[in-house]
Order: C-alpha cells, then sequence, then structure tokens
C-alpha cells in the first residue's frame, strides 16, 4: 500500500460530515482526532475516530468556531492536518491563514483564494474577467439614492444581497420602488448580524430560477477537473433540501459551458481542493448566471460522488498533501442518476420547526443504489445547539425515473421515532408530478407545494 | 453544631466531616444519616467521585446512596478524573491548551501538593496558541493533587488541581 498522505488528521467539525471524513481518513490509512465540544462527546464520530479530543462547551461560538481551540487541539495531538467540513470555519480565510502559520495544512483552499470568492462583490468581479457572466446588477450599493438608480437600470423585480452573505440571510426581493427604502434597512441589519458587515449589492430578481452548480477539483500542480453538475431547486427559503445530478434542465451544450466556466474561474485563483461553482438558471430565457463560489466540501457531494465514481472527500485529502488530482478530466464519466434528500429534524407540517430530542429508534434502509450519511443511531440525542441535519438519503438509478422510485422507496423504509423528521415532506415531493417533470423552481416549494397545502388546510 | 438535618448541611459541615475522615488512619467507608440525605463516603478510588459532588454541592437531598452522575461519559473521560481525591474541590481547564505549572520553563512552580493557596492566587497557566490564561484555584484551601502534566494538552473541562477547602473558621 502507498504511504498515507498525513500521519494524523483533526476532524473540525461534527455531525455526518466529520463522520465522511473520518471514513475518508480511514480509507486513507489516515489516524484521526475529533475535536468535541462537549455536547458531541459521545457522538458517533468521536467513537469511530482514534482518539477525540473536548475543544469546549456546546454553544459553537465557544468550540467549533474557535480557531485557536483546533489549531492548539491539531498541535497538541500531533496532527499534521485539519479539515474543517462545511460550515463554522471552512471558509474563514483568517483560519486557513491560521494553520498555515501554525504549520497545519489545511484542507481547502489557500487563505487568499477564500478571500477572494468569499466576497460576493470581488468574486463576481473576478467572474465577469474569467468570462462567466454574472446575473445583471450592481456594485457595492451605499446610498437609498444609488439603490434607486440602480434598480431602474436593472429593472423590477431586483434582489438586494449581503456582500458577505450566504444562506438567504440579508437578502430581501424588491417589486416596487416605494419598497426599496424599507428593504435596504432590513437586509443590512440581517446582513450586520448575521456576518459583521451590513454591505449590500443589487442584483436582478429571476421569477423563475433553477439552482445549478458545478463540482471542481484543483490541486498545487495547477490541474483543474470537473465533476459535472448538481441540481439544486428545490429549496426553501434558499436553504436545499433535495439535490441531483444530473441537471433534468439543462442540455449537453449548457451544461458544457458551465463546466468550462467554473473550471475557468478555480484556475484563476489558482484553486486547491475540491470547490464549487454556483450558477442561477433563468428556465425563461434558457440562461445561466454565475451566483457564488463556495470554496468548501458541499453537504451534497455524495449525488456527484454517486454518478461518477470518485472520492471527493479522499481527494481533497490527497490534495492537501500536495498530491495532484488522482484522474484527468478525459476520466470522468457520469453514469445514471442520482439523488439526495436531506433528512432533517424539522416538522415540515409546523413551518419546518425545529425538534431536537432522543432517537427512540433509529433504522435506515440499505440496499442497491442506495446510501445513506449519518451520523445518528439509536438512543442518540439530537442536540438543540447545531443545525437540524440528520441524514442524507441518496438513491442512485440508471435514470431519473428509477432514482425517484428508488428514493421513495427507502423513505418508506425509514423508521425514526423520538423526533420529528422531514422524510413526509420528501415522500410527498417524489411523488409530485412537478418534481417528476423537472418543473421544479427555486420558489417552488413555497409558491407551489407549501402554498397549496395552507389552502387545502 | 446543633443535630443536623439534610436541610442545614452547609458546605462547611461537608468538608469537617471529610477532614475528619481524611485524618483517621484506618477509616475506609463511613455512613451518615440525617432526615432525608444519606452520605456515604468510602476512600477508595471510583466511588470517590460521588462523594467530591456530595462535598462540592452541600445542596444535595437526593434520597441516598449518591450516585455517581450517569451524565459523564466513562469512555472520553480523561484519566485523571479517577484520581479525585475526596472533598477536593476540582481546579478545571477552562479551555483547550497547553498546560504549564511555572510562570515560565526554569522558574518555580506556581503550587506544589500541600501548598496552600487562596481563592485569587494562580495555581496554573493554559496557552492557547502563545495566549497565556492565569487560571486561579477558585478557593481558599491546599493543594491535594496536580493531576494534569506540565507541557500536555488539557482538554476542556479537564481537571488540572484539586483544591482541599479550608475548613470553616469557628465563630
Amino acid at each position: 500500500m502507498v504511504s498515507p498522505p498525513f500521519r494524523r488528521l483533526l476532524v473540525a467539525n461534527r455531525g455526518e460530515i466529520a463522520v465522511r471524513v473520518i471514513r475518508a481518513c480511514d480509507k486513507l490509512g489516515i489516524e484521526t482526532v475529533a475535536a468535541v465540544s462537549e455536547a458531541d462527546r459521545d457522538s458517533l464520530a468521536a467513537r469511530m475516530a482514534t482518539r477525540a479530543v473536548c475543544i469546549g462547551p456546546a454553544p459553537a461560538r465557544e468550540s467549533y468556531l474557535k480557531p485557536e481551540a483546533l489549531v492548539a487541539a491539531a498541535l497538541g495531538t500531533g496532527c499534521e492536518a485539519i479539515h474543517p467540513g462545511y460550515g463554522f470555519l471552512s471558509e474563514r480565510p483568517a483560519f486557513s491563514r491560521l494553520c498555515r502559520t501554525a504549520g497545519v495544512r489545511f484542507v481547502g483552499p489557500s487563505p487568499e483564494a477564500i478571500e477572494a470568492m468569499g466576497d460576493k462583490i470581488s468574486a463576481v468581479r473576478l467572474a465577469t474577467a474569467a468570462g462567466v457572466p454574472r446575473v445583471p446588477g450592481s456594485e457595492r450599493i451605499d446610498s437609498l439614492a444609488t439603490a434607486q438608480s440602480e434598480a431602474r437600470r436593472v429593472g423590477y423585480p431586483v434582489l438586494l444581497k449581503a456582500s458577505a452573505g450566504g444562506g438567504g440571510r440579508g437578502m430581501r426581493v424588491v417589486r416596487s420602488e416605494r419598497e426599496i427604502a424599507a428593504a435596504m434597512q432590513a437586509a443590512a441589519a440581517e446582513a450586520q448580524a448575521a456576518f459583521g458587515d451590513g454591505t449590500l449589492y443589487m442584483e436582478k430578481f429571476i421569477e423563475r430560477a433553477r439552482h445549478i452548480e458545478i463540482q471542481v477539483l484543483g490541486d498545487s500542480h495547477g490541474n483543474v477537473v470537473h465533476l459535472g453538475e448538481r441540481d439544486c431547486s428545490t429549496q426553501r427559503r434558499h436553504q436545499k433540501l433535495i439535490e441531483e445530478a444530473p441537471s433534468p434542465a439543462i442540455d449537453a451544450a449548457m451544461r458544457a459551458g458551465l463546466a468550462d466556466a467554473a473550471v475557468r474561474l478555480a484556475q484563476r485563483v489558482s484553486y486547491e481542493g475540491a470547490g464549487t461553482v454556483e450558477f442561477v438558471y433563468d428556465t425563461d430565457a434558457g440562461r445561466a448566471y454565475f451566483l457564488e463560489m463556495n470554496t468548501r466540501i458541499q453537504v451534497e457531494h455524495p449525488v456527484t460522488e454517486m454518478v461518477t465514481g470518485r472520492d471527493l472527500v479522499t481527494e481533497q485529502i490527497r490534495i492537501a498533501a500536495g498530491e495532484p488530482v488522482s484522474f484527468l478530466q478525459e476520466d470522468v464519466a457520469l453514469s445514471g442518476h442520482a439523488i439526495e434528500c436531506r433528512i432533517n429534524a424539522e416538522d415540515a407540517s409546523r413551518g419546518f420547526a425545529p425538534g431536537p430530542g432522543r432517537l427512540a429508534a433509529w433504522s435506515m434502509p440499505q440496499g442497491e443504489g442506495l446510501r445513506v450519511d449519518t451520523h445518528c443511531f439509536e438512543g442518540y440525542l439530537v442536540p438543540p445547539f447545531y443545525d437540524s441535519l440528520l441524514a442524507k438519503v441518496i438513491a442512485h438509478g440508471s435514470s431519473r425515473a428509477e432514482a425517484i422510485a428508488r428514493m421513495d422507496s427507502a423513505l418508506a423504509r425509514c423508521r425514526i421515532e423520538g423526533v420529528p423528521t422531514t422524510v413526509p415532506f420528501h415522500r410527498e415531493v417524489m411523488a409530485h408530478e412537478d418534481f417528476r417533470a423537472a418543473r421544479v423552481t427555486t420558489r417552488w416549494v413555497e409558491e407551489t407545494l407549501l402554498a397549496r397545502e395552507k389552502v387545502a388546510a | 453544631m446543633a443535630a443536623a438535618s439534610a436541610t442545614d448541611l452547609t458546605h462547611d459541615d461537608v468538608a469537617k466531616i471529610l477532614k475528619i475522615i481524611d485524618e483517621a488512619a484506618h477509616l475506609d467507608e463511613v455512613e451518615l444519616e440525617f432526615a432525608g440525605l444519606r452520605l456515604h463516603v468510602r476512600r477508595d478510588a471510583s466511588p470517590g467521585e460521588s462523594v467530591r459532588r456530595a462535598a462540592a454541592n452541600p445542596a444535595v437531598r437526593a434520597p441516598a446512596p449518591v450516585a455517581a452522575d450517569a451524565s459523564v461519559p466513562a469512555k472520553k473521560a480523561p484519566v485523571a478524573e479517577a484520581q479525585a481525591p475526596a472533598g477536593a474541590v476540582a481546579v478545571r481547564a477552562p479551555m483547550l491548551g497547553t498546560f504549564y505549572r511555572a510562570p515560565s520553563p526554569g522558574e518555580k512552580p506556581f503550587v506544589e501538593v500541600g501548598q496552600h493557596v487562596k481563592a485569587g492566587d494562580t495555581v496554573c497557566l493554559i496557552e492557547v496558541m502563545k495566549l497565556f490564561n492565569s487560571i486561579g484555584a477558585g478557593v481558599d484551601g491546599t493543594v491535594v493533587a496536580i493531576p494534569a502534566q506540565n507541557g500536555a494538552l488539557v482538554e476542556y473541562n479537564q481537571p488540572l488541581v484539586y483544591v482541599m477547602p479550608d475548613p470553616a473558621s469557628e465563630e
């Protein structure tokens, strides 16, 4: 066996992604140290890792969001690398920089690349320079007068967005000039609270949009490859619920165009590691625009793994150790169709209210073409401190219809008791003719599915 | 001291009881019964945890015997936890970092076993990325054990130093 890329690696995250990273390390022969908060001492990741160290109390800002504690934990346990997972510190340039200063490899891009892509205005500028079209919109908006004139130029409706933003926070749709002052104030306040930066910019609001993203991998030898697209249009309040690959909404020419654009952008920032270039696809105009680039592994990476047969997390780790991407672009072949449903501890019938609690029962389906990524087990206490993701069910089939059928039967076999889950919601979507016919847009869940239920109720 | 009931048994009373037991050479087990409270103290290692808890929390009114806290995970608990001396109060790590007994290498340690400390005295340092945090004793008393290793990584909430609180001064 070839020698492992690292001897020991610190997992600076929790939940299913910590488990996913540990599995990848096991495969590569790397020892793992799980950095856990006090609430996660008994977690599956803590049990699976070679060792677990407690980095702080339950609240994330005192544990998973403390760069110094994580780097100190890595140094103190002899780790050569830190995997940040997604969320938490994964896209903080300061954390990547701190790792570099401390002599620990950060599994992800350079602080410079994170910085360039992290600031949305700078990212849009880079994308434009790389020939990646953006949604018509503005630069930084610093006054109401600018906002009004820019909105008139772009044309209503417009979308106000936070420059430092993501995840739907600090966003407002503005349909007329009367609404713009109040929307600006609200969006800036929300952005300030969420990101510590209230800077806004504006984009044309696309009424019927699909969310399409390209997975890329770059290495320190200058190679950048793409692994096709994912379609994450089934969202609620900009939070992805269902993802699939390939997209049922675009043709081969569009696919090739987006992939080329994503690779060009990644090359421009000497991108190292796994990254995702997100696009919004205007279904009416048949045009795609650059949204943002995420400089980390994504929650929905398994759908890409299922259709390409490539392991993105082991690639990430090898790249961090200075190895080249283990395959060439021409070796990437897509096979069949994959769908992922995020099973959250939320009650869809009560506005997706999160419900932590103890799992009285936990039994997940197994079978051909199925994969379940999870950190849950029977008796596990879903803590109230973190996000509500319990598991990701991924179904693969030779066609989209087969993947849907396989997913539906898998969902029917999930036996989860003790907390509310989004399983019933996903079953409803799988059965819906709009989803089956790929007519879903990014606001379909709220405007069609949930709106109709409200009328029916 | 008047006849004690569970409600008026104070922290100092418990500390005194523990001191008596501790100083008696041939005593391994003591059981005291009050109205509504039974205090069970044993000298060997593992049930010591329950003793320490009883002492640290004078308001315990739970029916006896005071059981070890089930929420403390056995597997991942730091090794030093088992060494808790009966009656002593643990000074725990408020953060993960490197534990240092002295202000700098070569200097005298802040405290040694047997030394008396005031609540505000620094007993050790925890370094987190070149930032040194002074850790106070938190209680007046005598240092009875220092389970943490100088220069070693300590986890959040790990016991670093045990201090036997002073008996209450007579009025």
